[in-house]
C-alpha cells in the first residue's frame, strides 16, 4: 500500500473518531483537539479542523496536495461512555499502540457500544426526576408521583428517539405526557403539588446541560457553536413550555379555577 | 438535618441522571458524590449567607469542577464524565422552562427576570468550569516538567 492511501485512512479515521464524539456530547473544543491529534501523531505537517455542532470540517496537507472532508452531524445526545472510550483510543493511538488497520474496527466497535437497557432508563429516569421534584420542595407524595411520571416521560422519549422523532417533536411529546400524568395525579385528590411534579418530571428532558455548554462554548471563543447550542436549548425549552401550556389550559378549560 | 437530606436526595437523583447519561459503570458513584456536594455546597450559601443564587451557583460550579478534575486524573479519564452529571442539579433547566413558561402565558416583565436570572446562572457556571479547568491545565504542565 502506497502512503497516500495510508494518509486517506487517516483522515478517515480521524473523521469517525471526531463524528463520534460529536454525536454524543463532547465539546467543540474536545473534538477539535482529537481531531488534530490524531493527524499529527503520523507524517502530517499541517491540518486545520473547523467543528460546530452540525458538522466537520477538516483538511490536511500532504505533499503539497490538499485533503478535504467534511461531515454532517444530524442528530446529538449525550453518552459520556462513548466520549471516554474515544479518549482512551486517542491517547493510544496517538502513542502508536494501534495500527491504521485495526484502528477503524475499534472505532466501529464503539460507535456500535450499548447503552444501558431500557429498564434501567426507566428506573433510574425515575429517580432522577423523582427526587428532583423533593429538591425544589415537594412532599414525600409528590416524590412518588414525579417518579412514576419522570419514569414514563423518558420511556416515551427513547421510544421517539429510536423511531426518528426531531428533538422539537419528542420534548414536545414528553412534556405533553408529564403534564397529563401530573394533572391526572392532582385530580385523584390527594395532596399533590401539581407545579411540584411537572417540574421534577421534565427535569430530563430540560436543556440545562445545553444551555451550559452555550455559554462556556462561548466564552471560549467557540462563538458560532455557542450560538448554534442555545438556539437548540431555546427551542427544547419553547417546546417543553408549549406542552405543558397547552395541558394546564385544558385542565383550566375543563376544571376551571386555578392549577 | 435539611442539608444531609439533601445530600441524599442530591446524590440519588445524580445517579439517575448518569444512568440517563451512559456514564461508564465504574464512574456512577463518584460523580454522584460530586453533584451531591456541588448541590450541598449551594443549600448552605442559600440557607446560611443568603446570598444570590447565582454566587451560591458559582461557588458550587467550582467545587464540582475542582472534583471532577481531580477524579479526571486520578481514574484516567476526560474531565466532563465528571462534570456533567456533577452540574445537573445546579444547571438552570428549570429557570429556562419557567421563562418560556411565562413568554407563552404573555407575562413578559417574569420571563425577563427569569431569563435573565437563568442566563446569569448559566454564565457563572461555566466561568466556574473554565476558571479550574485552566488551572488545573497549569497544574498538569507543571508536573509534566517536574516528571521529565
Amino acid at each position: 500500500m502506497n502512503e497516500k492511501d495510508e494518509i486517506k485512512k487517516l483522515l478517515v479515521i480521524a473523521i469517525y473518531a471526531g463524528k463520534i464524539m460529536l454525536r454524543n456530547g463532547g465539546e467543540t473544543y474536545r473534538v477539535e483537539d482529537t481531531i488534530l491529534r490524531i493527524c499529527k501523531s503520523r507524517t502530517i505537517q499541517f491540518a486545520e479542523c473547523f467543528v460546530t455542532p452540525t458538522g466537520i470540517f477538516l483538511s490536511m496537507e500532504y505533499q503539497s496536495e490538499v485533503l478535504t472532508y467534511i461531515k454532517r452531524i444530524n442528530n446529538r445526545t449525550i453518552n459520556l461512555n462513548k466520549i471516554d472510550l474515544i479518549n482512551n483510543f486517542s491517547r493510544k493511538f496517538v502513542n502508536k499502540d494501534i495500527s491504521l488497520d485495526t484502528a477503524l474496527d475499534i472505532l466501529d466497535n464503539i460507535d456500535n457500544e450499548k447503552e444501558y437497557s431500557s429498564r434501567l432508563r426507566f428506573f433510574f429516569g425515575g429517580l432522577a426526576g423523582g427526587f428532583f421534584s423533593i429538591m425544589f420542595g415537594g412532599n414525600l407524595l409528590d416524590l412518588i408521583a414525579a417518579f412514576f411520571t419522570s419514569a414514563i416521560v423518558v420511556s416515551t422519549t427513547d421510544y421517539l428517539a429510536r423511531k426518528k422523532a426531531t428533538f422539537f417533536l419528542s420534548n414536545f411529546i414528553g412534556s405533553i405526557v408529564a403534564a397529563i400524568l401530573a394533572m391526572l395525579f392532582s385530580l385523584s385528590g390527594f395532596d399533590f403539588n401539581i407545579d411540584k411534579i411537572i417540574i421534577g418530571s421534565i427535569m430530563p428532558l430540560v436543556p440545562g446541560v445545553a444551555i451550559t455548554n452555550a455559554v462556556r462554548d462561548s466564552i471560549s471563543g467557540e462563538l458560532l457553536s455557542g450560538v448554534s447550542r442555545s438556539l437548540e436549548a431555546i427551542i427544547i425549552a419553547m417546546s417543553i413550555a408549549i406542552g405543558v401550556w397547552i395541558i394546564l389550559r385544558l385542565h383550566l378549560l375543563i376544571l376551571g379555577g386555578i392549577y | 438535618m435539611f442539608l444531609f437530606k439533601q445530600f441524599i436526595f442530591a446524590y440519588i437523583s445524580t445517579i439517575g441522571f448518569s444512568i440517563l447519561f451512559n456514564m461508564p459503570k465504574n464512574a456512577i458513584l463518584k460523580s454522584g458524590f460530586n453533584g451531591a456536594l456541588g448541590w450541598l455546597i449551594y443549600q448552605s450559601f442559600n440557607i446560611n449567607l443568603s446570598s444570590s443564587p447565582i454566587i451560591a451557583v458559582f461557588w458550587s460550579s467550582i467545587s464540582v469542577s475542582i472534583i471532577g478534575e481531580f477524579f479526571a486524573m486520578k481514574y484516567k479519564k476526560p474531565a466532563t464524565v465528571f462534570i456533567i452529571p456533577g452540574i445537573v442539579p445546579l444547571v438552570p433547566g428549570a429557570g429556562m422552562y419557567y421563562t418560556m413558561l411565562a413568554i407563552t402565558e404573555r407575562r413578559f416583565i417574569d420571563a425577563a427576570n427569569l431569563g435573565n436570572e437563568t442566563l446569569f446562572i448559566a454564565a457563572s457556571i461555566s466561568i466556574g468550569i473554565i476558571i479550574s479547568s485552566s488551572i488545573s491545565k497549569i497544574f498538569r504542565n507543571r508536573n509534566k516538567k517536574t516528571a521529565k
